[in-house]
């Protein structure tokens, strides 16, 4: 899912850097002469007049035209800015920076220009960087002409912002200094440029710390009475000064008592809609980094509200704010409460309903409504009784990748509950037909989508589990089980586990007969554990209640039976293990024959006496689904009391088995007690057990 | 701080006074025969002055979230007069874990008083009926208590219309063993007869042994 962001600087358009009045003399001059004109004026011995070039002041004054002729010509054009990249005016642009001699207005227009270039354009950024013109702008910050100063500052906060820019490295002394220099100057645009290297540089704990010791916290929350532009740089740079560092956001929410904390907050109501969605965004970052800190409930619910009005806003705002409100909801009972108690689903439903599934903003509130169903019930039912749902199902079908992701993502949070499932509402053809369409998706992202989807409506709770199997899922999902990416691996496997969950024996057959002994066998020895598990957990579904289902575990000499025993004796992870034992218990609940082949498997054969049974490992493991598990099994291989299970009784005594079982006498898990207390129930007159059991205080 | 129970089956009481009884928050019991999937299977004693009478019934868990205190189903009345098929409702349970409910129900028309009356019908809640009569059950450690009460409420008819002269008006007391899947329960409703008594055992535990199914949602 996207990361909500609002990047401070980011959704502001590239801007004139400095006048623009058009030379005559190079108006309307064709982009080939122009680079050309500039290659000429520019570079070593122009001045001198070799090579064809102007010399002196008519020289510079050629270059200075040329240069803001280019400028003008590229400032928001992208056509215009390839094709001067392609003529190579970019290195004769930034050689204008470094010239020891240029004037103040060549200087201002050639940072211009290389700050253009590097705006919205990655290969113009590259270019940029590539020719050094980070280094020339960054020294000419300390020009003694302002507006050179102005016109560098404005030119590297373009650079930047682009993804191309190298870090700035605020463990290195000097440049810790460097920056709190450009924080105390007086000119906003240095210190907008800060915010913006700070944006652009803190990803690391280090980082965070480095500066939140350097006091630049308190700097940025200072500048907050600049300008618009330079307050929303600060309140981003704060944002990944204190995001997921809960040393950093404790610290910060706590100092001067409070003060800066609520500077922040007082900017929720501020005028400027970015000011506020930003301010929102820093206040989520500070709740998700120190929940302590931050639990006054009353600043949640109007962050939920004013995020709930952003949505309402025109351009980048709105089209964030969802993904804000979905990142502040996030994994909250409580908050998605609050959220549903003030309208969230209506309020971004209509929204929906009234504009295009065309933008941005429908992807983003999409995962929002999503988000607003994955733990409350109120807000399924309310999503799923309106017309967005009748929406939702048309994202299925759109063309853009996008929105049929964030469209699986609804259906799969509305069907998270057992409730939905069981009312059957959502298992019928008009939505599971798209969602199984989408499992042929050229898109990864939307086939995995559609099977978190399918995983939850598989698991169909009413007698109509016939829909979905005669979609075709199956056999795509056997298909996709065998893919390379092991994500695809799981979440196919996993709804097949919960399509296998209580379905009768001809339906099971039916799977089994596409997915074959083989591919059974070959996913219980997956490279990935998850999938293991969960494949595991087929067969045991796949053996509850059919007992004839026990011919396809020990089918083929016996190769998913082998592989489960591979899996357990090579102590797997615990899940694997939980799920491999209750295989076996299933197993051992059916007749005497299956009894004994479990009991070839947990006890070890004659040539393997030194090695104990892997099931009194399991029996002490600090996993109590694993002992629990383990003492079904042990439970059915001793049930019902006849001559043969007095034998298992004893085969298991042998290895350890029993004497570990009395031992759990006072196991701490309720379960693994009552369960014992079977076994210890079943009166085995000849067996080890009841000896053990009777001697018991 | 509440008590873990070790070997008595007498629950724990958390101390009342000078200690936060909110700061610990017991988790709810654990029990392999009480998940979603498992069916018991049983009767209804619907019986009247007029006549004795009983339906038999089927449950099957579908969802269970100890963590929530939740669990829901399906109730198949088998043999009920004036209907032509079996009557199924879907219900809703709360579990009494001092967490997410309390031994008072606090709604459908049920007292303090119904309530204690209906709960001390099973021997299982002798123990802690002197703290429930205090607080409701706020206090007492349910976590490592062998059995489990709960509240299930019917929602809807699955397969018959709602005029098909029955109700779900009611609710069910109910309380389910942990060392042997048993459940009993009292249906309450202040219109109906009073104390209808429910008796299921689990249907999982087969001739040979005992099997399990489970699915996993996203």
């Amino acid at each position: 899912m996207p990361a909500a962001t609002a990047s401070g600087g980011g959704a502001r358009a590239e801007e004139a850097a400095a006048s623009s009045s058009s030379a005559p003399s190079c108006v309307g001059m064709r982009p080939e002469e122009l680079a050309a004109r500039l290659a000429a004026a520019g570079g070593p011995g122009a001045a001198a007049g070799d090579g064809g070039g102007a010399g002196g002041e008519e020289g510079e004054q050629e270059r200075v035209l040329a240069l803001r002729e280019i400028k003008n010509q590229i400032i928001g054009n992208r056509t215009k800015k390839l094709l001067y990249l392609r003529l190579g005016a970019v290195p004769a642009v930034v050689a204008a920076l470094a010239e020891p001699g240029a004037s103040p207005a060549a200087l201002v227009q050639a940072a211009a220009a290389a700050g253009s270039f590097a705006c919205g354009v990655d290969d113009g950024a590259r270019a940029v960087l590539d020719a050094g013109a980070a280094g020339h702008l960054t020294r000419l910050l300390a020009h003694p002409d302002e507006k050179v100063v102005d016109a560098c500052a404005r030119a590297l906060r373009m650079i930047y912002q682009s993804k191309q820019a190298p870090k700035f490295d605020v463990n290195n002394e000097k440049n810790m200094d460097f920056l709190l220099s450009l924080l105390d100057s007086k000119n906003e645009n240095v210190t907008e440029l800060a915010a913006n290297i700070i944006s652009h540089s803190c990803d690391s704990n280090t980082e965070q710390l480095a500066l939140c010791g350097a006091g630049v916290p308190q700097k940025l929350v200072g500048l907050f009475g600049g300008s618009m532009n330079l307050r929303d740089a600060c309140l981003d740079s704060m944002t990944a000064i204190i995001r997921d560092n809960c040393d950093v956001a404790s610290r910060f929410a706590s100092m001067d008592h409070g003060k800066y904390f609520r500077s922040i907050v007082g900017l929720i109501h501020d005028r400027s809609p970015r000011t506020r969605l930003l301010s929102c965004l820093c206040l989520i970052a500070l709740g998700h980094a120190s929940p302590c800190h931050f639990p006054d409930r009353q600043i949640k619910t109007k962050l939920i509200l004013v995020l709930l009005e952003l949505i309402e806003e025109p351009g980048n705002v709105g089209d964030e704010a969802p993904l804000a409100l979905t990142t502040l909801i996030k994994d909250s009972v409580e908050l998605q409460k609050q959220a549903f108690s003030t309208n969230a689903v209506v309020k971004l439903s209509n929204h929906l309903l009234a504009n295009s599934l065309e933008t941005r903003r429908a992807v983003t509130i999409l995962f929002a409504l999503a988000e607003l169903c994955s733990k409350q019930e109120e807000s399924r039912s309310q999503l799923m009784s309106g017309q967005v749902s009748t929406l939702i199902l048309d994202a299925l079908k759109h063309d853009c990748a996008d929105i049929r992701v964030a469209a699986c993502s609804c259906l799969k949070n509305i069907s998270r509950s057992s409730k939905v499932l069981s009312a059957g509402r959502i298992s019928c053809d008009t939505v599971i037909a798209p969602l199984v369409q989408l499992l042929y998706d050229s898109s990864t992202s939307v086939q995995i989508a559609a099977l978190g989807a399918i995983c939850n409506i598989a698991v169909n709770l009413t007698p109509r589990k016939s829909v979905l199997l005669h979609s075709g899922v199956v056999s795509q999902l056997v298909n996709l089980s065998k893919s390379m990416d092991p994500t695809l691996r799981l979440k196919s496997v996993w709804a097949l586990r919960n399509i296998m969950f209580l379905l009768n024996p001809k339906d099971k057959d039916f799977i089994l007969k596409e997915l074959t002994v083989s591919t059974l066998s070959s996913l219980i020895c997956d490279s990935e554990h998850f999938v293991q598990e969960q494949t595991l957990a087929l067969v045991q579904n796949l053996l509850d209640g059919h007992v004839d289902s026990v011919n396809y575990v020990i089918a083929e000499d016996g190769m998913v039976l082998n592989a489960i025993s591979r899996q357990l004796n090579s102590a797997s992870a615990p899940g694997v293990c939980v799920q491999g034992m209750l295989v076996l218990a299933n197993m051992a609940a059916g007749d005497e024959l299956n009894k004994e082949a479990v009991m070839d498997v947990i006890v070890p054969h004659q040539a393997d006496r030194i090695k104990s049974s892997f099931v009194v490992n399991f029996l002490q493991s600090k996993d109590k689904q694993l002992r629990v598990a383990t003492l079904w099994c042990i439970l059915n291989l001793i049930y019902p009391k006849c001559d043969t299970s007095s034998t298992r009784v004893t085969r298991l005594q042998n290895v350890g088995v029993i004497s570990q079982v009395k031992g759990m006498m006072n196991d701490p898990c309720l379960d693994c007690k009552n369960t014992r207390q079977r076994l210890a129930k079943e009166k085995l007159g000849k067996g080890a057990l009841h000896r053990d059991v009777c001697r018991e205080p | 701080m509440p008590v873990r129970v070790v070997d008595t089956a007498t629950p724990s009481s958390q101390p009342s006074s000078g200690q936060d009884t909110n700061a610990v928050q017991p988790t709810p019991p654990s029990c392999s025969l009480l998940t979603a999937g498992r069916c018991f299977a049983g009767t209804q004693n619907v019986s009247s002055l007029q006549k004795d009478e009983a339906w038999k019934v089927n449950v099957r868990i579908h969802g269970c979230d100890l963590e929530q205190g939740y669990l829901c189903g399906t109730m198949e009345a088998l043999n009920v007069p004036l209907a032509d098929t079996p009557v199924v409702t879907f219900w809703e349970g709360e579990i009494v874990d001092a967490k997410n409910y309390t031994f008072f129900t606090g709604k459908w028309e049920a007292s303090p008083e119904d309530d204690v009356r209906h709960w001390s019908k099973f021997p299982s809640f002798t123990p802690l009926l002197s703290q429930v009569e205090i607080d409701g059950g706020k206090s007492v450690d349910l976590s490592n208590y062998p059995y489990i009460f709960m509240r299930w409420k019917e929602q809807y008819f699955v397969n018959v219309g709602v005029d098909c002269g029955l109700t779900i008006a009611g609710f069910y007391y109910v309380c389910f063993s942990c060392s042997d899947g048993s459940i009993s329960g009292f249906y309450y409703d202040p219109n109906s007869s009073p104390f209808q008594k429910l008796e299921l055992k689990c249907t999982n535990e087969k001739q040979s042994g005992f099997t399990f199914s489970s699915y996993e949602l996203q």
